[in-house]
């Protein structure tokens, strides 16, 4: 018998041509829901809710009082926020003699929230260099009220 | 003299290596990414580089607005508006399910201390620790 046609041989393969339409679909899709963690704050803990009444005495602390009109006092020393510097070598020197000194952050109301936080950059920023806590105090309603009467 | 038939090569670009970069591309998206719970823009208030650390997966979120609106997310769902007298509720909610869940709070620098003293009042009562005040990196650090 006379062989007349040869027979074609296919070569077997995967096809792969859609492999990249669909990983640019989950490109595309990552692309937008990605958010660099960008994400980072200043820690602070909060006392215990049995420990909450455990007030600090005032005139054992380094006391520092924030105003609305971008005045802060440290101790009696009236300082302007862009001095918020001087938050870290006062408290530094303080803390060298006695490093569980309690430093109380009173803010007024009216004050400006980046105005506190300016200063808790400082008081963080030298327990980080210095790798050490520090007793910062937040003081709650309560709290910041008897600090009040205390200074009158 | 013989003539040879000339062969037409085939013009095709060659795309194999196209699914590697592709899926080399979705593990990096897939590794960086970080889905927010809240995408709330505030200008937040700024802090040095060392004062930064890193906010926890599914911590809870406290958002106070320019306006003094305020939203919260327990970390799970995205941020929804809530009432600045209900806050003690939510976090007493969040605290009841995970005790030491890390609250964060993302405040307009701006804003009032009054209204930041009010949310810390609540979620001191509702028994929050782990506080963490959200920042931008200050420039020039």
């Amino acid at each position: 018998m006379k062989m007349t046609e040869l027979q074609k041989k296919e070569d077997a393969e995967i096809p792969t041509a859609s492999m990249a339409d669909i990983a640019f679909l989950l490109i595309v899709f990552f692309m937008l829901t990605t958010v660099f963690s960008a994400n980072k704050g200043m820690e602070h803990m909060l006392p215990p809710r049995d420990q909450a009444d455990d007030a600090i005495e005032p005139d054992e602390a380094i006391y520092i009082k924030v105003f609305p009109d971008g005045q802060f006092v440290m101790d009696e020393d009236t300082y302007q926020i862009s001095q918020v510097e001087r938050v870290y070598d006062y408290v530094n020197d303080k803390v060298q003699i006695n490093a569980k000194k309690p430093i109380i952050i009173h803010t007024n109301p009216e004050a400006p929230y980046g105005d506190m936080v300016a200063i808790l950059n400082q008081l963080k920023l030298l327990e980080a260099r210095n790798k050490m806590q520090l007793a910062i105090t937040i003081p709650s309603k309560d709290e910041a009220q008897r600090y009040a009467e205390y200074n009158q | 003299m013989k003539i040879r038939k000339t062969r037409i090569l085939e013009a095709n670009i060659p795309t194999a290596s196209m699914a590697d970069i592709a899926f080399l591309l979705i593990v990096f998206f897939m590794i960086s990414t970080v889905f927010q719970v809240d995408r709330t823009s505030v200008s937040l208030p700024e802090s040095e580089k060392p004062t930064r650390k890193d906010v926890v997966k599914e911590s809870a979120f406290i958002i106070i607005q320019e306006d003094g609106t305020i939203k919260a997310s327990d970390g799970l769902e995205d941020s929804q508006l809530v009432n600045k007298e209900d806050i003690a509720i939510h976090a007493s909610t969040w605290m009841r399910l995970n005790p030491n869940k890390p609250v964060v709070i993302k405040a307009d620098a701006t804003v009032k201390y009054s209204l930041v003293d009010d949310v810390l009042e609540q979620v001191r009562q509702a028994g929050v620790v782990n506080l963490k005040f959200l920042t931008n990196q200050q420039k020039g650090n």
